[in-house]
């Protein structure tokens, strides 16, 4: 298990194994991947308006994960196809560089020799990642982000009538129970993690 | 009299009419509510308290309003918050 350390300078250090340095790795690479779709075409469409953020499609994302992480701005439709015309783009780009930065983190652990800078491995089997606290409001929010895209495979909120009764214990303790073959077990234990792991830079920075 | 009534009655339109738009933030059981105040803090430059007091009413009461102002204003506090994975949503201040 990772373990979290605010240095002297600012700097949080935390002890993650490779193992689950690769989970968040292919997480990450996923979210990228996800968040790319449909960038290409856009700017083969109309390139002036790729350029100052303007997208040709209002719809709503098909995918369930992108319409959790942009969702409608208001009640009606069409002022919300409005605002995702104006906003989606940049949004995307913002939500990618935040996922980025974890990924480029995590990727940029080689052998021991190859390490540089402020990343020093502990053993084989971990490093110490460093987060500065620049950087530390975009990690948060990327492994948030993680986290949405979890919750919706899960079947965990999303529902503005539902999501005012989620019982939080109820889901854990249905994910507990589960049969440890059972694939969606693994997916629930890595969301936790993942809400560790926010939860303890959280505490780290604990802001007055 | 009447004409003191008719000035107090058109102050308080001209102070709606200057806030017309509120920023809402909605309930998602994903978001941390240490994070959840982090945000507020971050993005609106509310003090702890303030912050931990709206992430309370998002929490126990489904939703807040978390900011208002002008729709320009209240729409790029959206997008910020989406930004940030908050779900957040803008209308008119009377529809709330």
């Amino acid at each position: 298990m990772s373990s979290l350390k605010r240095e002297e300078n600012g700097e949080i250090s935390i002890e993650i194994s490779t193992q689950e340095s690769h989970v968040l790795i292919s997480l990450t690479e996923q979210l990228l991947e996800l968040l790319s779709q449909g960038d290409s075409l856009a700017e083969a469409q109309d390139p002036l308006m790729h350029i100052v953020g303007i997208s040709e499609s209002d719809a709503l994302p098909e995918d369930p994960v992108l319409r959790r992480l942009f969702p409608d701005a208001y009640e009606d439709s069409a002022s919300s196809s409005e605002f995702r015309r104006y906003t989606e783009y940049g949004l995307r780009e913002k939500k990618k560089a935040h996922a980025r930065i974890i990924y480029e983190a995590l990727t940029s652990q080689g052998e021991p020799e190859e390490i540089t800078g402020g990343n020093t491995p502990i053993d084989k089997g971990s490093f110490k990642l460093i987060i500065n606290s620049a950087e530390l409001l975009d990690w948060l929010s990327g492994l948030n982000d993680l986290r949405l895209a979890l919750a919706v495979r899960l079947g965990i909120g999303g529902n503005q009538q539902e999501s005012a009764d989620i019982d939080t214990k109820a889901i854990h303790n249905k994910y507990e129970l589960m049969l440890e073959s059972d694939p969606m077990k693994a997916v629930y234990a890595v969301y936790s993690w993942i809400g560790w792991l926010q939860q303890g830079l959280l505490e780290e920075i604990s802001p007055e | 009299m009447a004409l003191g009534t008719a000035t107090q009655v058109d102050s308080e339109v001209n102070l709606k009419a200057d806030r017309p738009w509120v920023c809402i933030v909605w309930d998602d059981p994903v978001n941390l509510m240490t994070y959840v105040t982090y945000v507020f803090m971050v993005l609106f430059g509310y003090s702890k308290e303030k912050a931990t007091e709206l992430m309370l009413k998002v929490h126990n009461e489904g939703r807040a309003q978390v900011s208002s102002g002008t729709r320009e204003e209240m729409e790029r506090d959206v997008q910020r918050l989406h930004e940030y994975g908050l779900w957040a949503t803008l209308q008119r201040d009377n529809e709330y």
